[in-house]
């Protein structure tokens, strides 16, 4: 999960490897908010399968790549 | 994961913040008011729960979004230097400290560094991308390659 100046650079970086995903860095951003916003309450609970890929659903990151299991 | 280890996950993941750093098994142990080895037994069934992650030697080495180590990944917010885990971690740190930051990486291809400023938890440029390898339902098969 690496960080790249643009998608001209990841395409450098795979040489010719079949790549997984690229996202705009603001994506991203909406992604660690919706991820991680929770960690550190004091009433914590782990998160369930279903529950993390509904975020990634609503973000619009679908399809067989973002499945979870 | 029973509500004991989640106590000592949330325990652990407190100290982290307050410390700056990772936290021993004595140090949480103290905290929660539990023997070393009950601590240590916790760490692990929350290893194996994805919870956390430890190194060969049991020490915490992923309290997710913070690397307990230093990583190409670095984020200043709350007038601390933190280090995470990869790209989308570091963005997170921000998150979980709810405070603004600054993300200092490099670009994976050309080593150029990489300087986002997150305001409002919105990063202050576009111009970056994120790229994830490893689908999804593999990432915790090499949590560390992911």
């Amino acid at each position: 999960m690496l960080v790249f100046r643009s998608e001209d650079h990841v395409a450098r970086w795979l040489a010719g490897r079949s790549g997984g995903a690229t996202i705009p860095i603001t994506k991203l951003a909406e992604l660690a908010e919706a991820w991680w916003w929770d960690r550190l309450d004091p009433d914590w609970q782990p998160h369930s399968r279903e529950q993390n890929q509904a975020i990634l659903d609503r973000l619009g990151l679908t399809g067989d790549f973002w499945r979870l299991g | 994961m029973t509500p004991q280890d989640i106590e000592i996950r949330n325990a652990t993941y407190r100290l982290f913040v307050e410390l700056g750093r990772a936290p021993t098994v004595a140090e949480v142990a103290a905290a929660v008011g539990e023997g070393s080895e009950a601590v240590g037994d916790a760490w692990r069934r929350l290893h194996d729960a994805h919870a956390l992650v430890l190194d060969g030697e049991g020490r915490l080495r992923m309290v997710n979004p913070f690397s307990a180590v230093e990583t190409p990944h670095r984020v200043e917010a709350a007038g601390r230097t933190w280090y995470a885990n990869c790209g989308w971690d570091a963005f997170g740190i921000g998150v979980v400290l709810r405070t603004d930051s600054t993300v200092q990486t490099t670009c994976a291809d050309c080593g150029e560094a990489i300087e986002i400023a997150v305001r409002d938890d919105r990063p202050t440029t576009d111009d970056a991308v994120f790229h994830v390898l490893v689908p999804a339902r593999e990432w915790w098969t090499d949590i560390g390659y992911t």
